[in-house]
């Protein structure tokens, strides 16, 4: 071999042998599996084997304040207590529900994730596919103080939770609106549409979750009632109802922001519209979100938020753990942390996130019943007792894909 | 005999190339094929033409390939013209001086941040809005034009222009030195020609012809563009991976093949179009 | 010498001046009202300036639980592999490629990694690199980052490669010279600005490869653009805004530090 060959053969052994030791190290990497029946160990024992886990939480972390409460408090504390690692990744709804059905698909015994954030139409899905491990809330030594016959906690868009996914934290859709520039907000529908049509290009809403559920507030509203549309899907029922919905919207989406041509694609992007003053109203399905936003520098001081006399959904969100999570274990440790009264109620503290906690105060030991009822107040957003009395259960998940199809047919394709 | 030297680790890049690159992308466009008739996915039932049956009979898919098309062919146009005469006017500028620097940095903006901006500046209440009130252009937010999510795309068109353009005049600049574009014109201009003609019949057509692979590469990426319309684009029509990326998030998780299906039919249209740019004889250059 | 494009008279030049001037500015613009935004405090309508500074919001970032550091190195790491990588292999195949008879299938090859829609290529990979247990680590990142930043360098350098640096190249082998010699005598110094560009735009294309790097990594991969991407679509504009600083401030500072060196190298050779 000359020279000139000598320094391409040298490349080519290299690269050859960095490709094995790649293989090699990509096979050493696997995660093991935990190996007792947790189903039937004393919390001890769990917590035992916990020790030493790196936990993989799977969460949306689009909002500093909810990462800064993870990362900054509950992982720290996880650390320090149990000995548990606790690692946060990006993810949320139907992304997480791809990477967990390719995982199934390409046959993997173990995941890659642990534990993740979830909520009514992921758990669905999830339950559809199979991916959750349980039951196993009622093993959580703290889970005496949740109350699972309140139907807002413990039945998911219309589905028992069964012990299958550990709720977290309670939200209550509201609309918010600049008290600046609106003076009345409408409290029905028909004050609503009157208020659109007076101030053309000031209203609109987003074509997501948030929207969907304000949607959803008004079929309700136009079935007559919460009782009228509960229990499963029924066609029969929803059509009527739904036609007077999109007839409703259509005769004042021409005084929508845009001219109803476009809707904002997400409550972030509606939220923004909002923040520079371009819409009068926007929504969302987090009451506490309000005094956070305000805090943030971002909705002006004169912000308010209400509930319209149709009230508005409730709902909870929760904690799931992957069947083949490798660190069970540590993935119950930290379920168990979360619903713990004092990480709960630090969660309430609007400067922190000011999330709804799921315990249920009456269950709890009486010096902490003192510390939830004087927990920090809200300035911006009406506190959840006044709003409670007008709380609407969440309808089964086929109204909301029956929602998400018909809005595109009946109101974005309509021209 | 001195080919055969220096090929070998060219040889061995090209399977290199094959190894890490080729083979998933067969393996991808395999399982998308069976995805889309059923014989792969956690939720399929086996064989089926259902999906393909129920997409075809909406309109929705031609629409969103034609926005894309649309999009896509705005901006290669304007993107090009614009860095030629960029380029061509201010030659000496790019070559040195602080220009030359300064034209670097949009390169690293990614289009999440491009559509950010774009939103933040041309939206109705956004910062060009409020200088025009300020000057007294417009009197009130509802004035301000259809910028972005607008019917034409402008928003979309106009993030994407600004991120193909300098990238462009980058390599307009690096090709009019390697092609000696300069010598060229000069002979040209001692044999007669106007500047117009020097400009016309000698340094565009080899600028453009040099980087035609480059600008097929625009098109694509611009067509297959995911953020950007996402934030400032209509709900209808969407472009082509807004629409897949809806399909596949749907909440009937047994609808998700009509994503892969969507898929494959970008594919079959990018492969002809690369395939046509291919046999026109341009790409590949005169080597 | 004026050459065929002379500008001779005064108001061409001070056109062009201005012209040059405005794209300098136009350039720059984006950097500069980014980082203002994230030092707003608040910036309500129909204020043309915030209304209020402050640094608490970089402080805390940078100072928070996120571990930014780690993150930035990891994302810097992995890019400046990916770029250099496919740059060099780029630069090589390109070469192989520009002169092979079947020039054009094998540059039509380079294209493939393109033609698949972004968003279901990542799930058909991520079934391949499961299956491979190549996923949840660094390496598989890379390599998933390097499909596309090897094919771009392809396509990128079939632009360069022609006659005349062929005929210069062989001139080097008939004076009795060796590939390397041909290599850094001839070929790495006529084609420096092009070599500077694709590693630029290959490391771009790794640093900001958020998708992928999700899926792929599965979450335990955190690059920095994987930490942040998610504010930059979120309601509050001051940390998208901070965040697309983040994106964006660390290739621009790469970019500058490479074209003063490139650049006065160039200026002096």
């Amino acid at each position: 071999m000359n020279a000139a060959a000598t320094p391409d053969l040298v490349k080519r052994l290299s690269r050859r042998s960095w490709v094995a030791l790649l293989v090699l190290l990509a096979g050493c990497a696997g995660p093991k599996a935990d190996e007792f029946d947790l189903a039937a160990a004393p919390w001890a024992d769990i917590e035992a084997a916990a020790r030493g886990q790196t936990v993989n939480l799977v969460m949306w972390t689009g909002d500093p304040y909810i990462n800064a409460y993870v990362r900054g408090y509950v992982a720290p504390e996880v650390r320090d207590r149990y000995g548990v690692t606790l690692n946060v990744s990006s993810g949320q709804g139907n992304q997480l529900v791809s990477m967990l059905m390719t995982e199934q698909e390409a046959g993997k015994p173990v995941s890659e994730f642990d534990m993740m954030w979830i909520n009514g139409e992921t758990f669905y899905q999830l339950r559809q596919i199979d991916a959750l491990f349980g039951p196993f809330t009622d093993h959580l030594p703290n889970a005496r103080y949740i109350d699972f016959e309140n139907p807002f906690i413990g039945i998911d868009f219309q589905q028992r939770v069964d012990g299958y996914e550990m709720p977290w934290g309670n939200v209550q859709f509201i609309l918010i609106y600049d008290g600046a520039r609106v003076s009345e907000p409408p409290r029905d529908r028909e004050a609503l549409a009157a208020w659109v049509k007076a101030h053309p290009g000031r209203f609109t809403f987003d074509t997501s979750f948030a929207g969907m559920t304000f949607l959803k507030t008004l079929l309700i509203d136009f079935a007559g009632g919460p009782e009228a549309l509960a229990g499963p899907f029924d066609a029969a029922r929803y059509e009527p109802v739904a036609a007077k919905l999109w007839a409703y919207v259509n005769a004042i989406k021409p005084y929508f922001w845009k001219s109803g041509e476009t809707f904002p694609s997400g409550v972030a992007q509606l939220h923004r519209l909002f923040t520079s003053g371009e819409i009068d109203f926007t929504m969302s399905n987090n009451d506490g979100e309000v005094d956070n936003k305000v805090l943030q520098g971002l909705f002006p001081e004169t912000t308010r938020a209400y509930v319209p006399d149709f009230g508005s959904i409730q709902n909870s969100h929760y904690m799931g753990i992957v069947k083949t999570a490798p660190h069970k274990a540590g993935a119950l440790v930290v379920c168990n942390f979360l619903i713990s009264p004092e990480a709960q109620l630090r969660k309430l503290d609007p400067q922190v996130w000011g999330d709804g906690t799921v315990l249920d105060v009456d269950r709890l030991p009486p010096e902490w019943q003192e510390r939830f009822r004087h927990a920090p107040p809200r300035r911006f957003a009406p506190r959840r007792a006044d709003i409670e009395g007008r709380a609407l259960q969440e309808l089964a998940p086929e109204y909301m894909i029956r929602l998400y199809e018909d809005f595109r047919t009946e109101v974005i394709e309509k021209r | 005999m001195i080919r055969s030297r220096h090929n070998s680790s060219g040889a061995f890049g090209m399977a290199l190339f094959a190894l890490i690159a080729l083979l998933p992308i067969g393996f991808s466009l395999g399982y998308a094929a069976a995805y889309s008739v059923g014989l792969a996915g956690l939720l399929s039932e086996g064989f089926t033409l259902e999906h393909w049956a129920r997409l075809f009979s909406d309109g929705e898919v031609g629409r969103a390939f034609g926005l894309s098309l649309y999009v896509a062919a705005v901006t290669v146009a304007l993107s090009v013209s614009l860095a030629l005469a960029l380029l061509l006017f201010l030659r000496r500028p790019l070559k040195e001086g602080p220009l030359s620097y300064v034209i670097y940095f949009p390169l690293a903006i990614p289009a999440t941040v491009a559509a950010f901006l774009v939103f933040q500046l041309f939206s109705g209440a956004g910062y060009a809005a409020r200088w025009l009130l300020h000057f007294g252009v417009i009197d009130d937010v509802a004035q301000m034009p259809n910028l972005v999510n607008d019917p034409y795309a402008f928003g979309i068109i106009l993030a994407h222009v600004s991120l193909a353009t300098p990238f462009f005049i980058l390599l307009f600049a690096q090709l009019y030195e390697t092609e000696k574009v300069e010598a060229l014109a000069e002979t040209a201009r001692t044999l007669g020609a106007s500047r117009r003609a020097c400009l016309y019949r000698v340094a565009v057509p080899i600028l453009l012809t040099r980087s035609f692979t480059n600008v097929i590469l625009l098109f694509i990426f611009v067509f297959g563009s995911y953020e950007i319309p996402l934030l400032l684009g209509r709900q209808s029509p969407q472009m082509v991976s807004v629409l897949t990326m809806r399909k596949y998030a749907m909440f009937d998780l047994t609808q998700k093949p009509e994503a892969f299906i969507v898929a494959w039919l970008y594919t079959a249209l990018v492969l002809a179009l690369i395939g046509w740019a291919f046999r026109s004889g341009r790409a590949g250059g005169r080597v | 010498m004026n050459g065929p494009f002379p500008a001779t008279r005064s108001p061409r030049r001070l056109l062009r001046g201005a012209a040059a001037v405005l794209l300098a500015l136009a350039c720059l613009f984006p950097f500069a009202y980014l980082i203002l935004l994230s030092l707003a405090k608040a910036w309500p309508f129909p204020d043309l300036l915030p209304r209020a500074l402050s640094f608490d919001l970089w402080a805390r970032v940078l100072t928070g639980p996120s571990d930014l550091g780690a993150s930035f190195l990891l994302s810097c790491a992995l890019s400046l592999v990916v770029a250099s990588l496919s740059t060099a292999a780029g630069f090589v195949t390109g070469k192989f490629i520009a002169y092979h008879p079947a020039r054009k299938k094998l540059l039509f090859l380079a294209y493939l990694p393109f033609i698949m829609s972004p968003v279901i290529l990542g799930t058909c990979l991520m079934y391949l690199y499961l299956k491979l247990d190549l996923a949840g680590n660094a390496a598989g990142v890379a390599l998933a980052q390097t499909m596309f930043a090897y094919g771009f360098a392809i396509v990128f350098f079939s632009a360069f490669w022609n006659p005349e640096i062929k005929a210069l190249e062989d001139l080097v082998f008939t004076l009795g010279g060796s590939t390397f010699d041909a290599y850094r005598r001839v070929l790495l110094p006529v084609s420096k600005g092009m070599l500077l560009i694709c590693f630029f735009q290959t490391f771009l294309i790794s640093w900001f490869q958020y998708g992928l790097t999700l899926l792929i990594g599965t979450g335990k991969v955190q690059t920095l653009p994987v930490k942040v991407y998610d504010y930059v679509n979120e309601a509050n504009l001051f940390y998208a805004a901070m965040a697309s600083c983040l994106l964006i401030l660390p290739p621009a500072a790469l970019l500058w530090v490479n074209k003063r060196f490139v650049f006065n190298e160039m200026r002096e050779g």
